[in-house]
């Protein structure tokens, strides 16, 4: 009698996210008035000690230059002025070079890689077999009696990518559905259809090398991922999916 | 006369000291009832010398044209920052309704799916993030070594 009230197949699916490494850059409005705060901030600020130590120095050096008497060498001391100061800083500064925002990865538009796009989220997709076609979906499994849906998907997560993943997975609740109907010549009394539910989690470590990938895999942007799945299934997953 | 005074030095100090005593006691207790002296907040004193007229900055006054600008830079940046304020409540709005959609397709399936999905999960916070940076990090990188000495005055009540 439960089979007959529960004619739909369940499944749990895991949309895992890889976060941002680095900030998205500055729209044209968030630019100028990051300028125009600076602007202002310098205007209704008062000299540093550093700053008052410059101009006192440059005065110094006119008062030398117009008179004939040398302070400094009445002296007989080395001053290091703030300007070589500030020199040396400046080519200390440039002898760094920090890691380039656009990767290799980014180049070549790998997109099987983890280190590409790195100012925005990456979802992972997988080529499944469901019925006798090959789909690109978000990893799923079915759900067996005995386990929450939940562990489902954990459990689809861990089929795909192995059991050394580290990820955070948001909560008890599912973030979305997904309901098909099988086509007619499959379809019997006790089978109508499937209901995908699908969990959200944050990749915590960013080595997978230690993954052992049993499937065709890629990591793309909620953009991208209408390249990969068909219509009605991306609308459902893109209502979660925050960019 | 040798034995006499010694002992009228004794009945003296033993009183003096008793007395002093009982002074100090009573100037601990005036203390202790006191209200305690709060903690100056050094953030929120300007040393003196910052306040020096040498110190005040001489650059040009601003253009008409210039405050014009200002003024409908600001705006804009007021418009900007309401769209992209309403985009995201409209997202987050998504998010809520589509998770509401599942619970309920939930609760026709199974009971006891349901409530253990809107159990709560414990392990969820408190969450941590390392945010995201201006560069990715620098594989193989030698940060330069220092050391850091601590000079915050503490104070006590």
């Amino acid at each position: 009698s439960a089979a007959a009230r529960r004619p739909w197949k369940l499944y749990g699916a895991m949309c895992l996210l890889r976060l941002p490494r680095i900030t998205q850059p500055l729209e044209k409005e968030e630019e100028e008035v990051a300028a125009l705060m600076e602007q202002i901030e310098l205007e209704k600020s008062h000299y540093s000690d550093h700053e008052i130590r410059k101009l006192e120095e440059e005065e110094r050096l006119k008062r030398k230059r117009e008179s004939l008497y040398d302070e400094d060498d009445a002296h007989g001391k080395a001053v290091i002025m703030a300007q070589d100061l500030e020199e040396k800083w400046e080519q200390k500064f440039l002898q760094f070079k920090a890691a380039p925002r656009i990767t290799d990865a980014d180049k070549s538009n790998d997109r099987t890689s983890l280190n590409r796009k790195l100012d925005s989220n990456l979802m992972l997709l997988v080529k499944q077999k469901i019925g006798n076609q090959e789909l690109w979906l978000l990893p799923q499994v079915e759900w067996q009696p005995g386990e929450t849906l939940r562990s489902t998907a954990e459990r689809a997560m861990a089929t795909f990518l192995g059991d050394h993943i580290q990820a955070k997975v948001l909560g008890n609740a599912p973030y979305g559905i997904y309901k098909y109907k099988f086509p007619k010549a499959i379809r019997i009394e006790n089978n109508v259809g499937a209901k995908v539910f699908f969990f959200k989690a944050f990749l915590q470590s960013s080595d997978l090398s230690q993954a052992e990938l049993k499937a065709d895999y890629l990591w793309v942007t909620k953009k991208e991922l209408g390249d990969y799945l068909k219509l009605e299934y991306l609308k459902k997953v893109n209502r979660f999916l925050l960019d | 006369p040798c034995r006499a005074q010694p002992k009228k030095k004794k009945k003296f100090d033993v009183k003096k000291e008793q007395a002093q005593k009982e002074r100090m006691k009573k100037k601990l207790k005036k203390l202790e009832k006191a209200a305690p002296e709060l903690i100056p907040i050094e953030d929120f004193i300007t040393p003196l010398k910052y306040s020096e007229s040498n110190r005040v900055r001489s650059l040009p006054t601003l253009s008409p044209e210039e405050s014009e600008r200002r003024v409908l830079l600001l705006k804009k940046w007021c418009l900007f920052k309401q769209k992209q304020d309403e985009a995201e409540k409209k997202a987050i709005k998504a998010l809520v309704e589509s998770q509401q959609e599942a619970l309920k397709e939930l609760r026709l399936e199974s009971e006891e799916l349901f409530q253990a999905a809107i159990r709560r999960d414990e392990g969820l916070f408190p969450f941590e993030r390392d945010g995201p940076r201006y560069t990715p990090p620098l594989p193989g990188y030698d940060p330069p070594e220092g050391k850091c000495t601590d000079i915050t005055k503490v104070y006590t009540q």
